[in-house]
């Protein structure tokens, strides 16, 4: 097995490749899932919030069911299961074009959506209620209140929720491989197969996913700090 | 649709059950179970210790479990799932079923995130309670023993319903490692049949829903059954303390960016 | 049994606790009294080290309190000191029976049968036998501080601390709790109570402490005291708890 050689990965160009390439997808399945999810959450948030009651079992039971279907059956579910469903010439198109990229970004986003929209929603329950009475007595519309009393709150509230998802979401990707998507963790068991160097493999994929990590937490605790009024704790 | 759904399900329930056994090592639905429980069960008492140690005030406990608890959060479960795939056959000297592979990195993974809760609970109670038991001459552990854990751990039985959800849904992970848990049974029937995987699939997706939508219920109970309890202590405590202190050990354990 | 010798305590800069040098000997029934602030809850807790001092001496029945000492030692001598908390820190998952015989059982050593007859006739003294197996949550506030009292006399401590005792009580209850605190002055025990309760102190306490920023300003006999207070900030003082 020779000796503990991290630095030899990645000197190899192929391996570095595979490493780089594996990396970049990973961002590129969480960055994209989380925009999806950002926006999807929202609307699902607003949706909710409408007078209807049909809208609102509709937006909790897609919230329940995503909180209790294990993610991985999910991705599952889109890649074999609703794939499958689709007429050839699409399925044709997708599995030409990464497919699997597609069907995870959508699977990964939608899931995430009804956690971020959970966020949001506790957010919005956690202002004291004093705050609407004070908007509605300076006469505040709906609409006016939301917009500049309400939701900011909510968000502030929300933050160190969807920080915690938003990493979530991250270390998420890597389920991915289990449907054929050559992020970090694939990328590894790829490297590791070839060089047999499992160690320094495992070591380098563990020490970029969790910098990746901390960096995204330290952001967060930052965020988190910027957006406390002055005086706030 | 439907009716292919009967169909596969009456076909093969005996695999989604138990998957072989007897004539192969337990699996399917019997072994989701079975590994999360020992999963939490095992990884129970670590994951006090982890939450002592990160509250301790000696830096040579805290520091090592912090590092854990950050660590543990910061890598995909999935990498960790390899890392001792590889390691425990390399510890031990043999190879390992697959199932032992996942127990150990559920017991360690849930060690960390237990911890969390286990925490979250402590910190929850009214430092006076801590004050008491010193005041009276306890030491540090022995309060932790009969003061503090006790109304910790029940107060948290909903998080901790929560987490057994959560290990529940990590066993689908053993997937990967080929352990015959109930989401390998169901990618061994699609690749039998090969022409509903849709079906399949849902069929898989309303068994975890079952399972762990009930969880969840049970947990919403508990939490209104304990909540009652309290509220019930909340019409004797001191005036001061019901505006002062009562908040921190009603609300849920806050949601940390960074604990 | 309680010396304070030039005790100074500091948060951060701020000085909480400013040259203290006093005596609660055997026996005296010591109030210690000022507007909030003062650092009189401070002072008190200082005493089995709920707080820490950064210069000076504290003696505790001849035993140096803030010496450098094992943590076990520590807790063993605080089991000897009677602390009564404002807020009666009882703990809610035990029985007030329980509550009572936890300390002695699994500190002092003693024998289950022992707690109990003992914590009974602790609760006969403080008039709660009726409720030995009600749990904090069914009790008033008033019975709540009373069973605090008889938990901490069960460790058999040679004097008794109490921070503010009535003051998260309301009103019809402090009597109750004052009553069982005088039954135990009359009956000699070492005091020290920080209180607001100025007929306790006319008519209990050996000794009147008046703290005002971290300082005890004046120490006097409370007939004296409350007649014709010395320091102006303690006729400022008595003069506005007269005013309510």
């Amino acid at each position: 097995m020779g000796g503990f050689d991290p630095v030899l990965i990645l000197r190899d160009p192929e391996f570095r490749g595979l490493l780089v390439r594996g990396f970049e997808m990973t961002i590129i399945v969480a960055a994209c899932s989380w925009l999806l999810a950002i926006s999807w959450g929202i609307t699902l948030l607003l949706i909710r919030l409408t007078s209807s009651r049909v809208a609102g079992a509709a937006v909790a039971a897609y919230v329940t069911y995503h909180r209790n279907v294990p993610t991985l059956v999910q991705l599952m579910l889109w890649y074999f299961g609703i794939s499958s469903l689709l007429p050839s010439a699409v399925q044709d198109w997708l599995g030409d074009h990464n497919g699997e990229v597609i069907f995870a970004v959508i699977s990964l986003g939608l899931c995430q959506a009804a956690y971020f929209s959970e966020d949001l929603r506790s957010g919005l329950r956690s202002i004291p209620h004093g705050q609407n009475d004070a908007a509605k007595a300076l006469g505040h519309g709906y609409i006016s209140a939301m917009r500049f009393i309400l939701m900011p709150q909510a968000g502030r509230n929300a933050l160190p929720a969807l920080i915690n998802h938003t990493v979530s979401l991250f270390k998420n990707s890597s389920l991915a491989m289990a449907i054929g998507v050559a992020e970090l963790t694939y990328a590894a068991r790829e490297i590791e197969n070839q060089s047999f160097r499992t160690f320094e493999t495992y070591l380098i994929a563990t020490l970029l996913y969790l910098t990746s990590s901390l960096l995204l937490m330290a952001l967060g605790a930052w965020l988190n700090r910027r957006a406390q009024p002055a005086g706030a704790h | 649709m439907a009716y292919a759904v009967f169909q596969i399900v009456s076909d093969n329930w005996l695999l989604l059950l138990v998957g072989q056994y007897p004539n192969g090592p337990l699996g399917g639905i019997a072994a989701t179970l079975l590994l999360s429980l020992l999963g939490i069960g095992l990884a129970f008492p670590f994951s006090v210790l982890v939450a002592l140690a990160r509250l301790s005030s000696w830096r040579v406990l805290r520091w090592p479990a912090t590092g854990l608890v950050y660590t543990m959060r910061g890598i995909p479960l999935l990498m960790i799932i390899f890392w001792v795939y590889f390691l425990v056959p390399l510890a031990i000297g043999q190879t390992v079923p697959g199932f032992v592979t996942m127990l150990c990195t559920l017991v360690i993974y849930e060690a960390v995130f237990l911890s969390e809760v286990v925490r979250a609970g402590i910190k929850a109670l009214p430092k006076g309670q801590m004050d008491a038991a010193r005041a009276l001459g306890h030491s540090h552990l022995g309060a932790m023993r009969f003061v503090i854990l006790p109304q910790a751990l029940y107060n948290m039985l909903p998080s901790i319903v929560s987490q057994f959800v959560s290990t529940i849904q990590e066993t689908t992970l053993g997937y990967v490692i080929n352990v015959p848990e109930l989401t390998f049974a169901a990618n061994q029937i699609n690749n039998q049949l090969l022409t509903r995987p849709f079906e399949v699939f849902f069929i898989l997706a309303v068994i975890y829903f079952s399972v762990c939508w009930s969880l969840t219920q049970l947990a919403n109970r508990l939490e209104r059954r304990i909540a009652a309890k309290r509220a019930g202590g909340l019409a004797a405590m001191p005036k001061q303390m019901t505006a002062r202190q009562a908040p921190a050990a009603i609300e849920p354990p806050a949601r940390e960016a960074s604990p | 049994m309680i010396k304070f010798s030039h005790v100074n305590k500091f948060y951060g800069d701020y000085p909480a606790l400013v040259d203290i040098d006093a005596e609660v000997k055997r026996g005296e029934v010591v109030v210690v009294c000022g507007p909030s602030g003062s650092g009189k809850s401070t002072l008190i807790r200082t005493v089995n080290r709920l707080e820490e001092i950064q210069s000076g001496e504290l003696f505790f029945d001849g035993r140096n309190v803030h010496a450098k000492m094992s943590g076990t030692n520590l807790n063993r001598l605080r089991s000897h000191i009677g602390f009564v908390f404002q807020n009666f820190n009882l703990f809610p998952h035990l029985s007030v029976l329980d509550n009572i015989t936890l300390s002695p059982i699994r500190i002092n050593g003693v024998g289950r049968k022992d707690a109990r007859d003992k914590a009974m006739a602790l609760l006969e003294r403080v008039g709660l036998t009726s409720k030995a197996l009600a749990y904090p949550a069914q009790l008033s506030g008033g019975q709540q501080q009373r069973v605090a009292i008889a938990r901490a006399l069960a460790m058999e401590p040679p004097a008794m601390l109490f921070d503010e005792p009535t003051s998260a009580l309301d009103p019809e209850m402090v009597g109750e709790v004052l009553t069982v605190m005088r039954s135990l002055a009359n009956d000699g025990m070492t005091m020290m109570c920080v209180t607001h309760e100025m007929g306790f102190a006319r008519d209990v306490a050996d000794c009147v402490w008046f703290m005002d920023a971290g300082q005890i300003i004046e120490t006097a006999e409370p007939a004296k005291f409350f007649r014709k207070p010395e320091h102006p900030r303690a006729q400022r003082f008595l003069s506005d708890l007269r005013g309510h």
